[in-house]
């Protein structure tokens, strides 16, 4: 009675979709980044 | 999209989300929050008559019986006790002395004649050495108390 | 008080501490994670009646506890922002929902998928699953309330008290086998003690703080970028190095 499958199909899309979310949020990361450099770019010379 | 399209569109979502959400909450206070009834519950009449519901308790040790495609067991909460028939493939983790679901009919005859069988185990998680044991301590101690039956 | 603990409360302070948090948790992360499969996978025995298919307990109870546990966190920030209006509140709740959500839909997968060899079934509308699919629900209206608000501060106000309302669902869910019938075992794990054996226990302990370390360094990476999406014009943004450093 050994099941494998099911804990390989567990497993597998649990680190998966850990995996996207941490890509995601990298990816974030840099656009809220660039963004932010925009924004100052437009600003004022003080 | 426009952004207004965008928030349109998030808000159906949302209305869409937050219905099935209402939904299922009033779906399992109406039927399911009851999963399935003991036999003494059956005995008692508290469960649906004439139509489709589940009983659940612990398959009775010595009542299965395959007789070809058709299976019979007995579902028993200690108390109360239902003959239940069967045809169809059973889960692995279906034993005698084990916990079971059924959904079915209940017969004129107090027969249960189930369409689905599902197994219902229990928290308790170790080795099979360790269940062994346990199951050994259990004998003893019946032994045990026979032995102090008997000697009295 | 010797610690003044509202500097912190703002994004300003926040936002370079969060960044010298990340690494601890995520490397903490990765650590907890490599001893709790090695313990679930090499030291663990095999169960006595369900065979290696329980493994997945190591990772659908510590993702079913942080659903749980994220909603009770990310409702509370809520009713910080209600009380006192203070911004972080407002951008942790956003932070957290996302991963709550997540949390909530592996812990239905993996449920689903030990569900199937052990009891027949991947799905059955008993009280525990139907309360969970509730949870995954809620965290996602929250989510799509906050896209069809768009502007931020009310967006929080509004995620906050539904949030707070959806707060009932989590008791139900934790109590939903001992109240009703249900198809889904009780818990193993009890104030009163555990019914598993030791190196089991381990295994899921283990991973449930492997789990709480990923939650934790995730939020506070996502939150980050939201104080930098939120407050990109000011002046506490432009003086960080990552965004000044383009000049």
């Amino acid at each position: 009675m050994n099941h494998w499958h099911f804990i390989l199909g567990a497993y597998g899309v649990t680190v998966l979709l850990l995996i996207v979310e941490v890509v995601a949020l990298r990816a974030r990361r840099r656009n809220a980044v660039a963004a932010a450099q925009a924004s100052i770019e437009n600003l004022p010379t003080p | 999209m426009k952004p207004r399209h965008r928030r349109i569109a998030w808000i159906l979502a949302g209305i869409a989300v937050l219905g099935v959400a209402v939904a299922l909450v009033l779906n399992a206070f109406q039927s399911n929050l009851v999963f399935f009834f003991s036999p003494t519950d059956v005995a008692e009449n508290k469960a649906p008559q004439g139509r489709t519901f589940r009983i659940g308790g612990l398959v009775e040790e010595k009542s299965v019986r395959r007789d070809g495609i058709v299976v019979h067991f007995k579902v028993t909460d200690t108390a109360k006790t239902i003959p239940v028939t069967y045809q169809g493939i059973l889960p692995d983790l279906f034993k005698e002395g084990k916990g079971v679901v059924a959904q079915g009919k209940l017969q004129p005859d107090g027969t249960f004649v189930a369409s689905e069988v599902l197994a219902k185990h229990d928290e308790n998680y170790m080795p099979p050495e360790a269940a062994a044991a346990v199951n050994k301590a259990h004998i003893d101690a019946a032994e045990k108390n026979a032995a102090k039956t008997l000697a009295h | 008080m010797a610690l003044n603990w509202t500097r912190y409360a703002s994004p300003a302070s926040f936002h370079p501490l969060a960044g010298k948090l990340i690494p601890w948790f995520g490397w903490g992360a990765a650590v907890l994670a490599a001893i709790g499969l090695w313990l679930g996978f090499a030291v663990a025995p095999t169960d006595f009646q369900q065979g290696e298919v329980y493994r997945i307990i190591f990772i659908h109870v510590p993702s079913a506890w942080m659903s749980m546990f994220l909603y009770v966190v990310m409702a509370f920030w809520g009713a910080l922002l209600l009380a006192f209006n203070t911004r972080l509140s407002g951008m942790m709740a956003q932070a957290i929902a996302p991963t709550g959500a997540l949390m909530t839909f592996l812990a239905l997968w993996t449920g689903a998928l030990w569900g199937r060899p052990t009891w027949g079934t991947y799905w059955a509308w008993d009280a525990r699953m139907t309360s969970e699919l509730i949870l995954l629900f809620l965290y996602l209206g929250i989510i799509a309330l906050r896209q069809a608000i768009g502007e931020a501060r009310r967006a929080d106000r509004a995620c906050a008290v539904l949030s707070l309302v959806g707060v009932v669902n989590i008791p139900i869910i934790y109590y939903s086998v001992q109240w009703w019938n249900t198809l889904h075992q009780g818990a193993s794990v009890k104030p009163t003690g555990s019914s598993m054996e030791a190196t089991m226990l381990w295994g899921m302990l283990v991973m449930s703080f492997a789990f709480w370390f990923y939650a934790i360094a995730v939020v506070l990476s996502r939150v980050r970028s939201i104080m930098l999406e939120r407050e990109r014009s000011a002046a506490w943004v432009a003086a960080l190095p990552e965004v000044g450093s383009a000049r």
